[in-house]
């Protein structure tokens, strides 16, 4: 207000055009502050960003309120329902795929995560050869879904698989780790650990490593075992470093369409495994259940909400977000 | 306490930040969301924009319906991406440009097994509006899905007078409300087991004297008895082979009426699982114990090998025993017949070109369905893919003698059950509920019961 209270008496002109002047200056000073100069760097991507992922997702929402299906007709938005909703809560398929994805979901991250950190520590402990051990660790990561899902399937090969053999050598099996609906949800997700874990360790890693020594030091003073001190001291320092790396372990573990699609070639893999993006593939691109896949999705969404939120919310709680 | 209260406040504001965010993020959302219902109208005319974009086509055909096409490229999708299908498609295309070098053209490969990955690509253009101009889709029951969505190129059929040469049980399945909607090309026959002559010879069992499945467990009894050999290579790594073997079976214990009766959705259930408890026989006992993770080709290398007496496949396998580098030769090491209790019948499966009824390049989509009906076009492409052509007046000699005698089956036979496996027999959404009864419950452990009232169900929808 005192600004254009200034503009207006320098300037000496009329109340109306004072208004007019002031609006320009206003204006001139938004062209010139640094929120419009830099927009160039950072809304650019945000509107690509929320037009793709944000815009995708509400699309995919609103296509799930309607009947849509088959080629004919184009989705009719005037009548929206969640009727779709309903149809899900009621198919059997949905609930075992749903139970399956959970688990995986679950099982995957939990190991990862606890193993990732194992390794970080041990690798902390000043390992001789650290870096090669960190390599080795590391580089599944690399390593594509197709790559990994084509191996694992030779490894997991009932007659002369290489996991059979390990087994073997303790006198058990061979398991038909593929063909048995028990097992092979489990054969799965251990190979994705396999993929993953070392990832873990590199995040948990350099959390590690930006703890000052002092602390083990003071730790060690005051008599604390090592098991002590990782367990009071250091690792609730990790707590961001494990966030961080269970959301993108939980992304991959939503991703596991393509390891599946990679393992398999089929939109529909074994029993046992077949979890809910592999329905909601089916549903959408065999069958052209447009509204039904939309809802299937919707729900394999918020089922990540639901497993990541409590987690995120407890981090902000205990301000480390 | 100052400092205190200072980074206090500081780390307050910071997370006021990110509340902040989060609820202009939620505000955004909501905001974005009612645009996009605003927008959802407007989407509808521009739908009716894309059916405007069909008014362009309609005015290329208007344009095109004269001698001279337009310079939009044809666009064709197919699954023929590699060993023999890639070298047939290769040659079918090749051909194609040589006699129409000026027709722009637009070959396009998708990967993936049955057809999976083409036909969702093929569906996703469908849905937005902007199809191809022709994609390979098998016949039958399994273009139904795309409804009023194909052209209709009866004329093609007429013109070209292959309403008359063309096998008459093919010229059925192409069409869809009355008028021709497909093209064949070529036919696999499914009601096949190849085998071993060397496991046969050294388990001392004559092919000859195998004439029912039941006879057909017995022989396997006596290979797994006499040889090292598995008696029969499976794969199952996806359920359409185990949908197939199990329907080889049907038709050997119970017949054509009874097979035809059950896709009519009139079948008996009692028939059905003792041809599934036939097959269950068969999975648990002779065959390879690493079926669920290989692939079909693995499964015929199996055969080809000596590590396993059989293959019950499509006759797409002999594409890979006469490979120049393949090792076996026909009646020497491989040999083929048909299913037991199937003698007299050609399980048909049909590979065909289907055409979309909005498209820019109509002119040049009916020149390439006159194409593919022309005999050296299927002559050609089904000496490379291991398939039969399905034009009745082709020279016969022309194609290699398993092939030849494949098709001197199908032009005398009178028995032709339609595939259920390969979509001829039932609709996309009756075979993706078979495939779940075999997935669910015919994986291993076996539930014959299950399998049958899933199967019942699945055709009576």
């Amino acid at each position: 207000m005192a600004g254009s209270q200034d503009t207006a008496a320098r300037s000496g002109v009329t109340a109306g055009h004072a208004t007019g002047s002031d609006r320009r200056e206003r204006l001139r000073q938004f062209w010139k502050s640094d929120f419009v100069r830099s927009s160039p760097y950072w809304a650019i991507p945000l509107a690509i960003m929320g037009l793709a992922v944000y815009g995708g997702i509400i699309w995919n929402f609103l296509i799930s309120l309607t009947d849509y299906e088959g080629f004919l007709q184009p989705p009719d938005y005037g009548h929206l329902d969640f009727e779709m909703y309903a149809r899900a809560l009621g198919d059997p398929a949905v609930f075992s795929t749903g139970k399956n994805t959970f688990v995986l979901l679950l099982a995957f991250t939990t190991v990862s995560l606890v193993l990732g950190l194992f390794l970080a520590i041990l690798l902390d402990r000043d390992l001789r050869q650290k870096n090669t051990v960190q390599t080795i660790y590391l580089l599944p990561m690399a390593l594509s879904f197709v790559v990994t899902a084509q191996f694992w399937l030779w490894m997991y090969n009932y007659d002369n698989g290489l996991v059979n053999t390990i087994v073997g050598l303790f006198g058990l099996g061979p398991y038909n780790w593929i063909g048995d609906p028990q097992l092979v949800l489990g054969a799965v997700i251990f190979a994705l650990i396999w993929q993953f874990s070392g990832y873990c360790m590199v995040v948990f890693l350099a959390g590690l490593q930006s703890i000052p020594t002092d602390q083990f030091e003071a730790a060690r003073v005051d008599g604390a075992s090592i098991i002590k001190t990782y367990w009071r001291i250091i690792i609730p320092q990790l707590k961001s470093a494990s966030v961080s790396a269970a959301v993108v372990l939980m992304i991959f573990a939503l991703k596991i369409f393509t390891f599946l699609y990679a393992m398999f070639g089929t939109y529909r893999p074994p029993k046992g495994t077949d979890v809910l993006a592999t329905l909601m593939v089916r549903q959408a691109f065999n069958l052209q259940n447009w509204a039904y896949a939309a809802a299937i999705a919707t729900i394999l969404l918020t089922m990540a909400l639901v497993v990541v939120a409590p987690y995120l919310y407890y981090q902000y709680r205990a301000r480390a977000l | 306490m100052t400092a205190d209260n200072g980074t206090g406040s500081d780390t307050v504001s910071r997370r006021t930040v990110i509340g902040t965010a989060a609820g202009l993020a939620t505000v955004g959302l909501a905001g974005c969301g009612s645009g996009d219902t605003t927008e959802a109208p407007a989407d509808t005319p521009s739908d009716g924009g894309s059916g405007g974009d069909g008014g362009d086509g309609m005015s290329a055909e208007t344009t095109e319906t004269g001698p001279t096409p337009n310079d939009t490229a044809l666009e064709v999708l197919h699954a023929w991406t590699g060993g023999d299908g890639a070298a047939a498609v290769e040659k079918l295309t090749s051909m194609f440009k040589e006699e129409y070098p000026d027709l722009a053209t637009n070959f396009r490969p998708i990967g993936g097994t049955g057809n999976v990955n083409l036909d969702s690509v093929v569906a996703r253009r469908l849905a937005n509006r902007n199809p191809p101009a022709s994609w390979q889709a098998w016949p039958g029951e399994n273009i139904t899905q795309y409804g009023g969505l194909l052209a209709n190129i009866t004329d093609v059929w007429e013109e070209n007078n292959y309403t008359e040469t063309m096998n008459p049980m093919a010229a059925e399945q192409c069409r869809l409300n009355g008028e021709y909607r497909s093209m064949p090309l070529v036919s696999h026959r499914m009601n096949n087991l190849f085998y071993n002559v060397h496991v046969f010879e050294d388990a001392g069992v004559d092919p000859a004297s195998v004439s029912s499945p039941s006879g057909l467990l017995d022989a396997f009894e006596t290979i797994s008895n006499e040889t090292d050999a598995v008696p029969m290579a499976h794969a199952m790594s996806g359920p359409w082979t185990t949908l197939q073997l199990i329907f080889q079976n049907f038709l050997g214990m119970h017949g054509y009426d009874a097979y035809m009766s059950y896709i009519e959705g009139d079948g008996d259930k009692a028939l059905l699982v003792e041809a599934l408890e036939t097959t269950q026989e068969m999975l648990e006992n002779y065959i390879n114990n690493d079926a669920s993770t290989i692939s079909f080709t693995t499964a015929n290398q199996k055969m080809m090998d000596g590590n396993a007496a059989t293959i019950q496949q499509g006759n797409w396998a002999y594409g890979m025993y006469r490979a120049e580098d393949s090792g076996v030769s026909y009646q020497e090491d491989w040999d083929w017949m048909a299913y037991p209790g199937t003698e007299e019948m050609y399980m048909l499966h049909i590979d065909a070109f289907t055409f979309s009824r909005d498209t820019s390049t109509p002119v040049k989509q009916k020149t390439w369905a006159k194409f593919l009906g022309t005999k050296d076009a299927q002559v050609e492409f089904g000496n490379r893919k291991g398939a039969i052509p399905l034009r009745t007046d082709i020279d016969t000699s022309r194609l290699t003698p398993f092939l030849e005698m494949n098709a001197k089956h199908l032009a005398n036979y009178d028995q032709f059950p339609p595939t259920i496996a390969h979509g001829l027999a039932v609709s996309p959404n009756a075979l993706n509920a078979c495939k779940s009864a075999v997935g669910s419950n015919f994986s291993g452990p076996y539930d014959a019961e299950a399998t049958a009232t899933g199967l019942m169900d699945a055709v009576s929808q």
